[in-house]
């Protein structure tokens, strides 16, 4: 027997052991929702910014290449390596390949669309001075944007980004953890991040960003009441807290927002479609307001709080509340694909179709299927950044508590009541 | 999970939780307090997680943690923190007269746990298995009586610990169930079963409950409203 039998036999055994199986699956999904999540942050500040460049009529970030004089710092002789590769192939220099590529600036530097800003804007904030003011109370001070980094992550357990697979070892479950209360803990624990803000704010010892962390904290604790008070009528209709069972809910019976499969297409489905847009319509609003996004970014309003609760912040610190904030956004719009528009499902059918051809080509689909729809959401949440101008605090506050709380409050009865009488 | 780790979680969360709630009491920062208290549910919900109660943990996480603490912390944030941790005057007979009537009203309670604990039938005989004496109480433990018409020859219980049976579960929600289905059930949902008893058994209590909240809420909007003159 060679080697790699043995290894592979050894390898075929620790697999057939319950706890090893789960917990090799385990590390794999957590590795690969962590890349997700944090390539995510990197990529949605670079959607904000080409976006918002877009919008105002701007290039925005569309260098930042990798520059071919790098190469040939690096051993490579030749100045051009575009006319040496268009050598290479016989093409003449003068040809519209060779204008093209010109154009592109294929001959001094690799493209990369301005995707490698966030990168080096990340490394700048690792380089820079740290400075941590003589006044501050230093323990919450360094605690702070740890607190807010981290619950979105773990938050991240309970999305589900694709179906199960059975293989010969034992089913697998797309999802970190198959808990019986998703939402819940998603509420639960991204609910946590406002002692990050409020700490911050306080322990800076300085007039703005506490009242930036004053803010932050009245501002997501208004929102939260509405935020779980508007899922109840898809609860109400899905019946289960499984996030997992939620997406095959829709799967197999068309989105939240788009029944056009299965049971989707009765008429008692669709006179759901009422409470159920304005609970989208509620929910996708308090999300904004949660993750801190213009307009509800009263907590870091420059105009009158400097810098808000980070003002005193700098270096990774700082970097730690930016990609909090994009962490949380990135978050909340898995949620809400997860919630209102099927989550990994491709729809009309097509999962089950696919399962039946091959489960890992279903389940590799899917994976595309959820984050094709997450950036989508992500372009409206910055699309939504640069269209609307910012509220102002008394109208955020009213907004919260005089308009959504009574209308989530109301839905909730309006769903009953054609569920009562419809279904 | 094993029952050997899950014992050793809930003394180590247990332990924590202990450790917090004293921190809460001997703090002189009031946001250490407040951090502590935080803390200190963190570890209460663990403790129900590690029960199978998920659905109370995270009740926990949300109304407490996430909710009522920040406010408490919103207005410890806003006191002038500095003379409270300089406080020079600090004097053993002070502090012990301030604690004293704090430690009285918690002793009592703790007391009456203890008793309401110890006067549990079975409960003096140590060699009993705790899930027998989570039994006699009844309606306390949800689905435990009915665990003790689970099959007989196998424990109905997944460790030492007293922890809600699956099996027991599924029965309460469907008593049609056929066992071998009952047998499938791995997770408690907890939430289904705290639903069923609160809005049949309990409704009444419940609703009462509610319009007492009711009335607080309406009663701190009426109090803190200020009436304009003009």
């Amino acid at each position: 027997m060679s080697l790699f039998d043995t290894i592979w036999n050894w390898c075929v055994d620790l697999l057939h052991n319950d706890i090893w199986f789960y917990l090799i699956t385990t590390v794999v999904k957590l590795v690969l929702m962590f890349a997700v999540i944090l390539a995510f942050v990197v990529l949605s500040v670079w959607i904000e910014r080409r976006v918002a460049g877009w919008i105002q009529d701007r290039p925005g970030p569309n260098r930042a290449g990798i520059p071919l004089q790098l190469f040939q710092r690096f051993g490579s002789k030749e100045k051009q390596p575009l006319k040496d590769l268009l050598h290479f192939f016989g093409i003449p220099e003068t040809c519209w390949i060779a204008k093209l590529c010109t154009w592109l600036r294929l001959d001094r530097e690799i493209p990369t669309f301005g995707l490698m800003q966030p990168c080096l804007d990340g490394g700048k904030l690792f380089l820079k001075q740290e400075l941590t003011p003589s006044y501050v109370r230093k323990v919450y001070f360094t605690i702070a944007p740890m607190l807010v980094l981290g619950p979105p992550m773990v938050a991240a357990a309970v999305i589900p980004f694709a179906s199960s697979v059975s293989t010969q070892f034992g089913e697998i479950n797309m999802v970190v953890a198959n808990l019986a209360i998703g939402p819940l803990w998603i509420f639960a624990i991204s609910g946590l991040s406002v002692y990050g803000l409020t700490l911050a704010g306080w322990s800076s010892n300085s007039k703005y960003p506490f009242l930036g962390g004053l803010r932050a904290t009245a501002q997501l604790i208004s929102y939260e009441v509405a935020m779980g008070l508007s899922i109840i009528p898809l609860l109400m209709v899905f019946s289960t807290l499984n996030m997992q069972d939620i997406v095959q809910y829709q799967a197999d019976n068309g989105w939240t927002l788009l029944p056009l499969w299965g049971e989707g297409l009765s008429w008692q489905r669709w006179a759901l479609m009422a409470p159920l847009a304005l609970s989208f319509i509620i929910f996708v609003t308090c999300v904004f307001a949660e993750a801190n996004r213009t307009p509800f970014d009263m907590a870091e309003c420059e105009t009158d709080l400097v810098g808000g609760y980070h003002s005193e912040y700098s270096s990774m610190k700082f970097a730690s509340f930016f990609m909090g904030e994009y962490a949380a956004m990135v978050i909340g719009s898995a949620l809400v694909v997860t919630l209102f528009l099927g989550g990994w499902s491709i729809g009309f059918g097509a999962d089950a179709a696919l399962h039946s051809v091959c489960s890992w080509l279903a389940v590799f689909c899917q994976f595309i299927m959820f984050l094709i729809k997450l950036v989508a959401f992500i372009f409206f949440f910055v699309w939504v950044r640069w269209t609307l101008p910012r509220f102002r605090w008394d109208q955020v506050m009213k907004l919260g508590w005089l308009v959504f709380l009574e209308l989530a409050v109301a839905n909730i009865f309006l769903t009953a009541a054609v569920l009562y009488f419809v279904k | 999970m094993d029952p050997a780790i899950s014992s050793i979680l809930f003394y180590l969360f247990a332990a924590m939780a202990l450790i917090c709630a004293c921190a809460v009491v001997f703090a002189r920062n009031p946001v250490t307090s407040a951090m502590s208290m935080a803390l200190c549910f963190a570890a209460t919900a663990a403790l129900l997680f590690g029960m199978g109660a998920q659905f109370l943990g995270i009740i926990q996480i949300i109304v407490y943690a996430g909710a009522i603490l920040v406010l408490f912390l919103f207005v410890v944030m806003m006191l002038d923190i500095r003379t409270e941790e300089e406080d020079s005057s600090f004097s053993v007979f002070r502090s012990l007269i301030r604690m004293a009537p704090g430690a009285l009203v918690a002793g009592v309670l703790s007391a009456m746990i203890c008793i309401a604990a110890i006067k549990l039938p079975g409960a003096g005989d140590w060699q009993n298995p705790l899930c027998q004496v989570c039994d006699s109480m009844g309606e306390l433990c949800i689905g435990q009586q009915e665990a003790a018409a689970a099959p007989q020859g196998q424990l109905p219980y997944g460790g030492a610990l007293p922890r809600l049976n699956p099996e027991a579960a599924a029965r309460v929600l469907n008593p049609a169930i056929s066992d071998s289905e009952a047998a499938a059930a791995t997770s408690i949902p907890d939430v289904k079963l705290l639903g069923q008893r609160l809005f049949s058994q309990y409704n009444i209590a419940f609703v009462i409950l509610s319009f007492a909240l009711l009335a607080g809420t309406v009663g701190a909007v009426a109090l803190s409203r200020k009436i304009r003159k003009d």
